[in-house]
């Protein structure tokens, strides 16, 4: 990049991700988006936690992906995404972490789930432990902590500590879950919001 | 207090009855309906009012009513039972024989209810083995329920696995401390052994009070045997009645069976019918008087637990959460024992296997139609029928307006000042395919002790259609659409009375005055729950034409054209604009 090409807080990739320039991604070779995600200030991303790195015979062979997004994902300021580590025949290896489209996660959230659908909504300082499993059109309410191997199913309200199913997401609720409003509102020259 | 986002909430018509018909069948009613709506304003305080009014997105729309249907009004029906845990489909056959709980491995920590994890106590063997499946040579065991969350584990309780897999089966035949427990089915099992070796009769005196605690499943099939077996007898000793092979849950001998009990009824009123009848019988009929027959005896003598309440601190004690939740899984015949008080301290605890989820229809209470139905395979999201209100009627959203050097900067606690005028913007957007005529109507004040004046400025407006943004696009050069959006009153910077704000594409949005009560309650009497918050009741109308539904075209064939109708749907809704703050509070 050229270095007198004027600074916007967010950097354009041709696919449509926003990525803001104070992120923190590490290990990008294998971190993948799928494009037109929003990754705001101050996220973490550790693509270097990848089942390679821990190994030792590792053949270094491109198919290592650490955390793979889908489109529409939006990453809140101070978030982290962590794929999740386990013992695994006395070796502690790390495990990719894969995440569908439309998937939000809220501020100061440090998300180490194996799977996450499409359609998540996770609110604010939410803890997903390790391994966890989210499936589509769930949303998970601030403060909840998921505990690791956890399950949600579809169309799950989740809160507390540990987190259980408090509710069920109504027929009426699913198209809230898309994000392609919220990522217009984000980027280095924005149109201001419809009065 | 905490300020409130704003919010809208409407309000079902199953909460007055007559307008839950369909308009068609009650024409007569109907008008005398509306002329009542006429006098009634809605009151969204009122207790009854929690029960009717929704978010929009937690409402239905049935199209051949064409009303609004609620989560309260709906009939569900059940597709498909399944482990929210291990997502399997469960068969409502073994629903009916297995219980509404997971019959796998999945179960939720007794102490925390975090998910419990299968794992294993050996250190794995081989090390050099990183594949990446885990399934074709896994560690062995012994096997332990572990809580990630809580750190419990099945140890705790004395139980080891010796499989991976089945842990529920596995868990029916331990007791905590790991000795083994017949089943209701081994139980069955044996007695039947012992009927065709030797006669019941002959052999159940014999060994009275054999496993003397009995779970509750075990004894109610005991006492189910034991009844159906007494029923048959009295029948074959009365010839006359031929019930023998109704059995017990027929309701004509359950009849029956009360009436033998009533023989002995205390009630002095109930003496006089039930003696003639129940005399001649008398001796025949007889209760349960052992464990095989099911009779359980009481367990008064709590020394036992006594003394392990004083050798136990408080972390050994169960809190009133985890003995519920013991509680509820009773059914499951997974606790033992399995009366009631058990359940006192932690090391009685056992694993709560997952309660079942479901996916489920819903039909319209009304014409019975299905108006929401989901496709029946648990991982699938899709729905095969999904009739939401919001297709159907417009949103609103509320928020402060703001018009930079007029607008004073808004508090920073986030609160209404009482007396002082504020103005909100309501924006409502059409989701239908035709253009909708709105009409609101509120009460001048709110409704309860703090009456807030309210004014919407342009009460009646129309909303363009809901098109595809690209003839918008094609359109936007025309004149007609250009005066239109200059019709707002946003380009003067100053609402109007009479004229919208604003215009979009299928969106309009409209000013409403509110002058905030004061809140002043006197001698020290308390604010009731949320009696601060501004809410305005509002009645909403839509009208609009539409095609008209399918019996009516095919009345008119030939014609050619395409036959419209007039469609109209009014409701109320409740319109939460904010928490008013105190005088005191704003200095
Ligand atoms: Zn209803
Ligand atoms: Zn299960
Ligand atoms: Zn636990
Ligand atoms: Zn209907």
């Amino acid at each position: 990049m050229s270095r007198r090409a004027p600074k916007g807080e967010y950097i354009e990739t041709d696919t449509g991700n926003k990525v803001a320039r104070k992120a923190i991604l590490v290990g990008t070779q294998n971190i993948t988006l799928g494009g037109k995600t929003v990754i705001q200030p101050e996220v973490m991303i550790r693509g270097d936690l990848s089942r390679s790195s821990a190994s030792s015979g590792g053949s270094g062979s491109g198919n290592n992906t650490a955390i793979s997004i889908g489109r529409y994902c939006f990453f809140s300021r101070g978030c982290c995404l962590r794929p999740p580590g386990r013992f695994y025949k006395g070796h502690f290896t790390h495990l990719p972490l894969r995440m569908g489209d439309h998937v939000f996660v809220g501020q100061n959230s440090v998300v180490q789930a194996a799977t996450i659908g499409s359609h998540v909504h996770i609110g604010e300082g939410v803890v997903i432990g390790e391994m966890a499993t989210i499936k589509d059109y769930t949303r998970i309410l601030d403060g909840t902590v998921v505990p690791p191997y956890m399950t949600i199913p579809s169309f799950s309200i989740v809160a507390g500590r540990p987190a259980r199913v408090i509710g069920e997401v109504p027929e009426g609720g699913h198209e809230a879950f898309e994000l392609r409003e919220l990522y217009k509102t984000v980027g280095n020259n924005v149109q201001p919001a419809p009065a | 207090m905490a300020p409130l986002s704003p919010y809208t909430y409407i309000q079902c018509p199953c909460s007055d009855a007559p307008s839950q018909a369909r308009p068609s069948e009650t024409p007569t009613r109907d008008i005398a309906a509306d002329q009542d709506d006429d006098d009634r304003t809605f009151d969204p305080r009122a207790p009854r009012s929690n029960y009717s009014l929704y978010p929009l997105e937690y409402l239905l729309y049935c199209e051949d009513c064409h009303q609004i249907r609620c989560p309260r009004c709906v009939a569900e029906e059940i597709v498909t039972y399944y482990c929210p845990s291990c997502l399997f489909e469960v068969p409502s056959s073994n629903l009916k024989s297995e219980g509404n709980r997971c019959t796998r491995s999945c179960f939720q920590c007794p102490v925390c209810i975090g998910p419990l994890q299968v794992t294993s106590l050996e250190t794995p063997p081989d090390p050099n083995l990183l594949a990446a499946d885990n399934t074709s040579s896994g560690p062995s065991g012994p096997y332990i329920l572990a809580c990630a969350y809580c750190h419990w584990s099945s140890i705790e309780i004395g139980i080891k696995f010796d499989k991976p897999n089945g842990i529920y089966s596995q868990l029916q035949k331990l007791r905590n401390g790991g000795q083994t427990r017949l089943t209701a089915k081994e139980r069955k099992d044996r007695r039947k052994e012992a009927m065709s070796t030797g006669s019941f009769a002959s052999t159940h005196p014999s060994n009275p009070g054999s496993d003397d605690v009995l779970d509750v499943e075990s004894q109610f099939e005991n006492l189910r045997t034991f009844y159906s077996h007494q029923l048959s007898e009295s029948t074959s000793a009365a010839p006359g009645l031929s019930m023998s092979d109704l059995g017990i849950s027929s309701p004509s001998s359950l009849a029956r069976l009360m009436n033998y009990y009533n023989v002995g009824s205390l009630d002095p009123s109930k003496k006089g019918l039930g003696n003639s009848r129940g005399r001649a019988r008398l001796g025949t009929f007889r209760e349960a008087l052992d464990t095989e027959e099911g009779l359980q005896l009481a367990q008064l003598d709590e020394s036992a637990s006594i003394s392990a309440f004083k050798a136990s601190t408080l972390s050994d004690l169960t809190t009133t959460s985890q003995r519920l939740s013991q509680a509820e899984s009773h059914l499951s015949n997974l606790v033992s024992p399995a009366l009631h008080g058990s359940s006192r301290l932690t090391s009685t605890l056992r694993p709560i296997p997952v309660l079942l989820r479901t996916k489920r229809s819903k039909r319209c209470p009304v014409c019975r139609h299905i108006i929401s139905k989901p496709e029946p395979k648990v991982a699938s999201t899709r729905f095969r029928i999904r009739l939401v209100a919001g297709s159907y009627i417009p949103a609103v959203s509320i928020r402060p307006l703001r018009v930079p050097g007029v607008t004073p900067p808004p508090p920073p606690d986030g609160l209404l000042r009482p007396l002082v005028p504020a103005q909100y913007l309501l924006t409502f957007t059409n989701p239908l395919f035709e253009p909708v005529k709105v009409t609101l109507a509120t009460p001048s004040t709110t409704p309860g002790r703090f009456a807030s004046k309210v004014t919407v400025l342009c009460p009646q407006f129309e909303i363009d259609a809901n098109t595809d943004v690209w003839d918008e696009a094609l359109k936007s050069g025309s004149s007609e659409t250009s005066r239109r959006r200059d019709e707002g009153s946003k380009a003067g910077g100053v609402a109007e009375v009479g004229k919208i704000w604003e215009r979009g594409r299928n969106w309009v949005s409209i000013v409403v005055e509110v002058v905030p009560a004061l809140i002043k309650t006197e001698g020290g009497e308390e604010l009731k729950e949320d009696e601060d918050v501004l809410e305005i009741p509002m009645f909403i109308r839509i009208e609009w034409e539409a095609d008209a539904t399918g019996a009516e075209v095919g009345a008119a064939p030939g014609t050619g054209k395409e036959v419209r109708e007039k469609r109209e749907l009014a409701y109320w809704s409740a319109l939460g604009i904010g928490r008013i703050g105190s005088l005191g509070q704003l200095g």
